[in-house]
């Protein structure tokens, strides 16, 4: 570590203005002990000082993973108009050798009135030529910062913790259009059931079973009282990768038409427990299961088909915290095409 | 190792003497470069004594060396540092000054040799040089020297720079005429030739079959400062590319020299700046962005638009950013776009050129168009120089994912030694008789003539192109992004 500094705090206070240079003094008094490394720009924006700290502990453990310049952006409403900055470090040893490798991490705060700083600040703080990646913890406010968004390459957020999605994507549609930006989205409510997905994909590698989906009758999804919007992307995705037509709502389900003109019926229930539990689909022709024990890492799956055959599998249900969604949506890379076509498929359902 | 000489520095008073060329000539000295018999005379209008003159100096080295101030070394170096009071105009000033001079050579064995430094506005130009000859300062006796060094900037377009060329050089002679353009000085600039020409890996790629495009930023957080009226009577055009971003380009773009003298040198550059495809008035307003910061914030401070900096006018119509797109018409560059832009007020500062290649073609991991990134080679003039360059690379695990890093050399760490500042090296090769780094009169000229063109589309053109706003902590005007964006590119996020 080139200073010591507590890696979890926002580290050394500096002057606006003398961020480069400080961070060019930390790395000349480490001596050559430590490589800085960076592949990404990760910027991350969160509000309220607490925040800050729990962020920052989400960029020490992002770090061991991807080399990144973490740009920590907290703002606090409400208070004097200021601004403050920090630099910190955060290294551990290579896998390969003996090498610490160091990330940097520059955190803001902006307090009072001193929000629309913040593009010119990010701008003047990014390691040139590498990919701007913005994580947004929360809400997006109106009006969003065309400029900033013009510049960003992934813009990471978890539709789960809006309180109203409807108007959040709306938002960002229309902020989207008038920055032309082409940013990809990277929804972590949509990685949160990457692994559900992937399962059920699997399910359908053996041509036997693809008939269950061809004949489709109805998806049960259970979920957490949270989640609802987890098991509507879902639904988004049944909808556009089957091709299915919204028709109405039915209570508190939802008839779709697939392409033969028949009726697929979608139910949601909310049950405690993991944010999607189960997911079940039946047909004519059989029933596909999926099921996730309250503390189990995988998901039991069981394939019925008519002629009483049963298959059971096992496969694993990944980790669903905070941290390693981040790291698997990074991981993952990709335009997100199909997460697109579930979001807008889903859009009615809002 | 210099010969001998005296250093004649006119308007030694002010700004550029304390904040560049002393700290410039102690460092030089710090580094045992400098010849053991040198003065320096610093000519100036206010009263001052030797004493109190390099009292001021010592604390400006203190505050601008980059080596701080030793006071052993001072003691030295301070002596050898005189202040010669007179009005530009005053001849009996220049007469006491040939006396001076003579009696410094007897003095400190200095061989008659002399080397004028006009730190001074251009229009006192004339008259400095008119008065040196009058006592025939100009010539130097048999087996000495005498240069000249001009500051920037060069005139105002082609006939002030025409005009100043002559009267220069009725003084001097072209070979004794050194015109300082810092950004030449600077390690990086100069490197720029070494990387081009003592690596094998790189001048076959320099051409229209692999580079895609080229861009050159020089930008600047600050604003005008208080420099109001000069950059009023100037603008971004004038200040900077015509002079600086040119010569950065002509290094970057021109031919091979035969050899390393300053004439093969700068034949080459010359041919580059000829090369430059001239620019109509339609041409101006498609391919030449200009701009003028708003209020704004930089670093988180609010900070006011040009039009409300101290004296300049509330109705400016002078561009503090302009955007450029410029095609040099070789073989070598066909269908090759340069693009350049500088601008004061942005949300970073430096200079760096971009070498952006083309894409690798569009199979294996490029199928996808916006998969992966091109190749850029970027060369820093400042600050920290070096260069670097951005390839693709796998991602380590079981997927195949492409991502761009960068390889990065810093001449600071590498070489684990400062880069002198331009101004040292710029003096140490006038003292030294090499012209290499500084601008020939034809290379001036050459860039007032592309220049002018741009300045008249703006000011003598009854629908002249718009002046775009940006406010101050921006990138610039959106203008300047639609410039690249129409040719399906971007500029790069330094
Ligand atoms: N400053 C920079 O960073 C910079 C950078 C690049 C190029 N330049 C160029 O360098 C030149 C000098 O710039 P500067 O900023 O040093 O200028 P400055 O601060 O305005 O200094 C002007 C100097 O000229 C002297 N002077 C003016 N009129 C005089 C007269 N009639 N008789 C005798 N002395 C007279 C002044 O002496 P008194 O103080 O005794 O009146 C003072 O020493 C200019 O051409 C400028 O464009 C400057």
């Amino acid at each position: 570590m080139p200073v010591t500094i507590d890696p979890t705090a926002l580290g050394m206070p500096v002057e606006l203005g003398q961020i480069s240079r400080e961070l060019k003094k930390l790395w000349e008094q480490d001596g050559g002990v430590s490589t800085r490394a960076s592949l990404i720009n990760l910027a991350v924006y969160c509000e309220g000082v607490e925040s800050m700290r729990a962020n920052t502990e989400l960029i020490m453990e992002f770090t061991h993973e991807h080399a990144c310049r973490a740009i920590l952006i907290g703002y606090e409403p409400g208070s004097e108009n200021q601004i403050h900055a920090w630099i910190n470090a955060h290294c551990h040893l290579s896998r390969a050798g003996a090498k610490q490798v160091c990330c940097e991490q520059i955190s803001f705060l902006f307090e009072g009135d001193t929000k629309k700083r913040i593009a010119n600040i990010l701008f003047s703080n990014l390691d040139s030529d590498l990919p701007l990646y913005l994580l947004w913890r929360g809400e997006f406010h109106d009006p969003v910062d065309e400029q900033l968004w013009a510049w960003v390459d992934r813009l990471i957020f978890d539709s789960q913790s809006w309180r109203d999605p409807k108007s959040q994507f709306a938002l960002l549609k229309d902020s989207l259009v008038r920055s032309k930006s082409r940013l990809t989205l990277c929804d972590l409510n949509w990685t949160r059931s990457l692994h559900l997905r992937q399962a059920l994909a699997q399910m359908f590698d053996h041509a036997e079973n693809l008939s269950v989906l061809d004949n489709l009758k109805t998806v049960a999804i259970a979920h957490a009282p949270n989640f609802r919007s987890t098991a509507l992307l879902l639904v988004g995705w049944f909808a556009a990768q089957l091709k299915l037509v919204f028709v109405k709502n039915e209570g508190s389900a939802f008839v779709y038409l697939n392409p033969h003109g028949n009726e697929v019926l979608f139910s949601l229930t909310a049950e405690e427990g993991r944010s999607i539990s189960r997911c079940e689909l039946t047909s004519d022709t059989g029933s596909i299961r999926l099921q996730r024990d309250g503390a189990g890492d995988f998901f039991r799956v069981e394939v019925r088909l008519t002629d009483n055959r049963v298959y059971n599998h096992l496969l694993p249900a990944g980790i669903n915290a905070t941290a390693t969604l981040i790291l698997e949506e990074i991981g993952g890379g990709g335009q997100h095409k199909v997460y697109l076509n579930a979001l807008a498929a889903s859009e009615v359902l809002l | 190792m210099p010969q001998p000489c005296n250093v004649v520095i006119f308007g030694a008073s002010g700004d550029l003497t304390y904040r560049k060329l002393i700290p410039a000539l102690y460092n030089l000295a710090a580094d045992g470069d400098l010849p053991a018999a040198l003065s320096v005379v610093g000519f100036a209008r206010r009263e001052k004594s030797d004493e109190s003159f390099r009292k001021e100096l010592q604390e400006a080295v203190g505050k601008f060396s980059r080596q701080g101030l030793n006071d052993e070394l001072w003691k030295s170096f301070g002596e050898r540092i005189f202040y010669h009071q007179s009005e530009f105009g005053d001849l009996e000033g220049y007469k006491r000054l040939a006396e001076r001079l003579n009696q410094l050579d007897a003095d400190h064995n200095t061989g008659g040799n002399r080397l004028f430094y006009l730190s001074v506005a251009p229009s006192e130009f004339g008259g400095i040089l008119e008065k040196l000859a009058a006592v025939g300062l100009n010539k130097a006796r048999e087996g000495a020297w005498s240069r000249v060094i001009v500051e920037k900037p060069f005139g105002t377009d082609l006939p002030s720079a025409q005009k100043l060329n002559g009267i220069v050089n009725t003084v001097f002679r072209e070979k004794e005429t050194y015109r300082i353009d810092h950004f030449l000085g600077k390690e990086t600039a100069q490197n720029i030739m070494v990387l081009r020409f003592a690596n094998s890996i790189f001048e076959p790629l320099w051409n229209h079959r692999y580079i895609d495009h080229i861009q050159i930023t020089a930008a600047e957080p600050l604003g005008v400062e208080a420099r109001g009226p000069y950059y009023e009577s100037s603008g971004a055009l004038r200040d900077m590319v015509q002079n600086h971003l040119l010569q950065l380009l002509c290094l970057v773009a021109m031919e091979p020299p035969t050899d390393l003298t300053a004439d093969s040198v700068r034949d080459e550059k010359v041919k580059v700046v000829r090369a430059l495809r001239p620019m109509s008035t339609e041409d101006v307003a498609s391919n030449v962005v200009r701009g003028q910061y708003a209020a704004g914030a930089i670093n988180g401070k609010e900070v006011i638009g040009y039009r409300a900096e101290e004296r300049v006018s509330t109705e400016s119509m002078t561009e503090t950013y302009v955007a450029l797109k410029l095609h040099v018409d070789n073989w070598r560059w066909a269908d090759v776009p340069f693009y350049v832009r500088v601008g004061k007020r942005l949300p970073k500062g430096g200079t760096e050129i971009a070498i952006q290649f083309k894409n690798a073609p569009g199979v294996l991991f490029n199928k996808d168009a916006a998969a992966v990134g091109p190749n850029v080679l970027v060369i820093r003039i400042q600050p920290d120089e070096g260069i670097s360059l951005r390839i693709q690379a796998k991602r380590p695990g079981a997927a195949v994912r492409v991502e761009p890093v960068k390889m990065d050399f810093h001449y600071g760490t590498s070489f684990g030694k400062a880069s002198p500042e331009a101004y040292e090296r710029l003096l140490l090769d006038a003292m030294s008789g090499d012209a290499t780094l500084f601008a020939r009169r034809d290379e001036v000229e050459g860039a007032w003539k592309f220049i002018d063109l741009i300045e008249e589309a703006w000011h003598q053109n009854p629908t002249p192109p718009a002046l775009c706003e940006y406010p101050a902590g921006s990138w610039g005007p959106a203008e300047a992004d639609a410039l690249l964006e129409r040719d399906g590119r971007a500029w790069r996020r330094m």
